[in-house]
């Protein structure tokens, strides 16, 4: 796994030891130098938002022993959006006339997949899902129905999105995220909106079990608008098709995002759904964004291979050990999804 | 000229973010492309851009474009050459 992330999510730090504060509208990423990966000459051209991810994707593949994928299979939101606005802006500064190469090439969505192949040479399945707060969850669904049609596939899945000045103003404009500079660390406390994120998180998914095989992922379900009552049988469905049900359910990682009415509704639906489970939060660290669940995918990932829970991501603790994490998110309350994780310790 | 090749070395420099290179480092003769600077072809595509922003300059026929930035010098001397006043 890599991930690039608000917090110091790489070079093989212990789980969340120390968490990053950030006092600010916005949660942007703590990111490592990138020539201990890539050459200058590589780097000049790449924005921020394709370092974040071709390092992340670097370092899954690197941690997976992985020289070229079969596949390459990216979600994002938004995009590449600084190059994006950089190609619009000249274009207007322009008259539309001699535009700059390099921004127009890089503005698609499906740059950071693309760079990632050319730089690797692969010339594997390629595919970028750009479906807001689902573009991850479709991502992972792809990847995981092609390992179960071809198990021996190594498939690099990952979501990627970043915030810019302009994207920031934009969306503080259209009043998704809080008005005031706040701590992150007091996210839930004061609950009067959510915090904008960003982050770049790739994994390697396989249908084989290999030695280096912790955790595998059992579901993905999306849920567009859905009230209480379909959200309820959906995840029930979900984990009876995984043989399981809500009691099996040690640890419930919820996508509360600092928002007063769609958080309460979270927690209720939690509460009565896994009355028995230990329950935790994710984007006090991580912000909100359109491919947030990634980071939690790390988080859970993470919180198996490593058996422990950190501090700072626990809302209830029911003291159970971890063998199926859930995570179970929402996007502004419109967007709610449901991944299971669970431990290779018992699936053999 | 002097002065025209010093302002299109930090000119270059900024377009194409050759941050590790200082104006000074790149010579008046120095190639641009292949063993020399290394640039490539999008980076040729900028620098047409940058002559017809900056300079107002317009490369009609592109096959004159490798001769043309072969280097600073020769960069300069097409825009002294083609400059309207």
């Amino acid at each position: 796994m890599g991930n690039i992330s608000p917090q110091k999510t790489w070079g093989g730090a212990p789980l969340l030891s120390e968490v990053t504060e950030h006092i600010h509208e916005r949660l942007t990423c703590v990111e490592p130098d990138y020539t201990q990966w890539f050459d200058p000459r590589q780097l000049r051209r790449m924005s921020r938002v394709l370092k974040m991810g071709v390092a992340a994707g670097s370092i899954a593949l690197k941690e997976a022993n992985i020289a070229i994928p079969d596949a390459i299979i990216t979600g994002t939101g938004y995009g590449c959006l600084e190059d994006t606005g950089i190609f619009l802006s000249k274009m207007v500064e322009n008259k539309e006339e001699a535009l700059n190469p390099t921004p127009f090439i890089q503005s698609t969505h499906n740059t950071i997949g693309s760079l990632i192949a050319l730089m690797l040479q692969c010339q594997g399945y390629n595919q970028t899902y750009t479906q807001g707060a689902f573009s991850f969850e479709n991502s992972l669904l792809d990847a995981l129905l092609m390992v179960k049609e071809e198990p021996a596939l190594k498939v690099l899945v990952g979501g990627v999105d970043e915030i810019t000045d302009y994207s920031h103003t934009i969306q503080k404009r259209f009043g998704k995220f809080r008005e005031r500079s706040e701590s992150n660390l007091n996210l839930y406390k004061t609950e009067d909106g959510a915090l904008n994120g960003e982050g770049a998180a790739y994994f390697v998914l396989s249908g084989e079990k290999s030695d280096k095989s912790a955790v595998s992922m059992e579901f993905v379900g999306t849920f567009y608008k859905a009230d209480a009552e379909t959200l309820q049988s959906g995840i029930n469905d979900l984990l009876q098709q995984a043989g399981l049900t809500t009691k099996d359910i040690d640890f419930v990682l919820l996508g509360n995002s600092g928002d007063q009415h769609n958080d309460k509704a979270l927690q209720d639906h939690a509460s009565v759904l896994f009355s028995k489970s230990s329950t935790g939060a994710f984007k006090h660290l991580c912000g909100e964004h359109p491919v947030a669940s990634a980071f939690a995918f790390w988080l859970g990932v993470k919180m198996l291979q490593e058996q422990t829970i950190p501090s700072s991501v626990i809302l209830k603790n029911a003291n159970r050990s971890l063998n199926n994490v859930l995570i179970y998110n929402q996007y502004f309350g419109t967007h709610h999804s449901f991944i299971l994780l669970k431990s290779c310790r018992d699936s053999g | 000229m002097e002065q025209l090749m010093a302002d299109l070395k930090k000119q270059i420099i900024e377009a194409l973010n050759l941050k590790h290179l200082k104006p000074e480092n790149i010579g008046d003769d120095q190639p641009l492309f292949g063993d020399g600077l290394g640039l490539d072809s999008i980076d040729a595509l900028e620098l047409i851009v940058l002559l017809q922003q900056s300079y107002k300059v317009k490369i009609d026929n592109p096959q004159d474009g490798p001769t043309i930035f072969r280097s600073v010098k020769s960069i300069a001397e097409y825009i002294r050459a083609n400059q309207t006043a």
